[in-house]
């Protein structure tokens, strides 16, 4: 089973190294591809003097064209598995293997979920995850307790769609329309730790209309869309 | 508010949320883009089933027609709209001018490495 880490970099000259040596370190068994979404900074350059698997985008796509040129690379390279894996160190390679076996039992995504077995807490910041888990609910009956989750896999039907679709990107309302659509959607618990350096580029007018996209996106424009047509898994997935 | 342009405002929003959505549909247009108009026309929808949020904002404003309120807040709105674009058009400009730029110097040096193989 090949699977390739995806890796989008923006701006991430403060913890690539790190990211991609213990990728490179501790999981040789996977293959791995930074995507470097046209950085201001010199993420670029350290990718080239570390040798490392290099997508270099010229100009800045946002995180839905980079993770896209990610799945593009997947598919022309044949891997069965895709996952995305953030450059600034918030998400932990030992949940790699968790979420990639849950994929192997036939599912379509899964979610590395902070809250699959633990409570959500009740703050401002989880307002927004609320918010989203109770559309997704209201509109496809199925309850995703970390939507907002950026940490998901993706098997190869997936990765075929994913790697061309205009409207289908690695956010939350892209997963209620795979939902909508038939795909086999699952959450498993994982930790995530905090972002150790850098900037988030999440402020809050960003984060408002982030918000409101999503919402408006999951509760009306993705009830009136018309499923996407899914390929029959093919037997080989199906071991 | 008469009545009647209520009712074809409303008709109108309906008809640009299924024009907006089979957009969608068909991938024209991107989701990103696309919940200007969707939220937009929800607005209209809104303003027209309850034209007392126009009144109220015309006391307020001392302007003394709903409808003119209603006009004046489209034609905002739209101005607002039409700056954000130029500022989309300009950034997308230089990064197809980045971009054949990056090419052509790419394939250039390709050219040059294939000379020296010669």
């Amino acid at each position: 089973m090949k699977l390739l880490i995806i890796v989008p970099a923006y701006n991430e000259r403060e913890n690539i190294e790190r990211v991609i040596d213990h990728l490179i370190q501790d999981y040789p068994q996977y293959s791995y591809v930074v995507v470097n979404d046209g950085s201001k900074d010199d993420t670029a350059q350290i990718c080239r003097r570390k040798g490392y698997n290099l997508i270099d985008l010229p100009v800045n796509l946002g995180l839905a064209g980079g993770f896209q040129a990610g799945m593009q690379y997947a598919e022309k390279h044949g891997f069965d598995y895709a996952i995305q894996y953030d450059a600034d160190g918030q998400h932990r390679a030992e949940y790699i293997e968790k979420l990639l076996t849950e994929c192997e039992k036939g599912q379509d995504i899964v979610i590395g979920s902070r809250f699959a077995e633990k409570k959500k807490p009740l703050s401002l910041r989880m307002l927004g995850s609320r918010l989203i888990s109770g559309a997704i609910r209201l509109t496809t009956f199925r309850k995703i307790k970390d939507p907002t989750s950026g940490m998901r896999i993706y098997n190869r039907r997936m990765i075929g769609l994913f790697a061309h679709h205009t409207n289908l990107s690695p956010e939350p309302d892209s997963v209620a329309y795979m939902i909508k659509s038939g795909a086999k959607v699952s959450e498993v618990q994982v930790e995530m730790d905090e972002r150790t350096a850098g900037v988030s580029y999440f402020n809050a007018p960003k984060a408002m209309f982030y918000m409101l996209r999503m919402v408006v996106s999951i509760l009306f424009i993705q009830v009136f869309r018309s499923p996407i047509r899914l390929k029959d898994i093919s037997p080989e997935n199906e071991e | 508010m008469s009545d009647t342009l209520r009712v074809v405002l409303i008709v109108a929003s309906v008809l640009c949320l299924l024009f907006t959505l089979r957009k969608i549909s068909q991938s024209k247009v991107r989701i990103d883009d696309a919940i200007f108009w969707i939220v937009g026309a929800f607005g209209l929808v809104i303003i027209s089933i309850f034209p007392q949020i126009s009144s109220w904002c015309c006391d307020l404003l001392g302007i003394q027609a709903p409808v003119n309120f209603l006009f004046l807040f489209m034609i905002f709105i739209l101005l607002v709209k039409l700056f954000y674009m130029t500022i989309r058009v300009s950034q997308l400009e230089s990064k197809v001018k980045e971009l054949s730029q990056r090419y052509a110097l790419d394939h250039m040096d390709q050219d040059e490495v294939k000379k020296d193989e010669e």
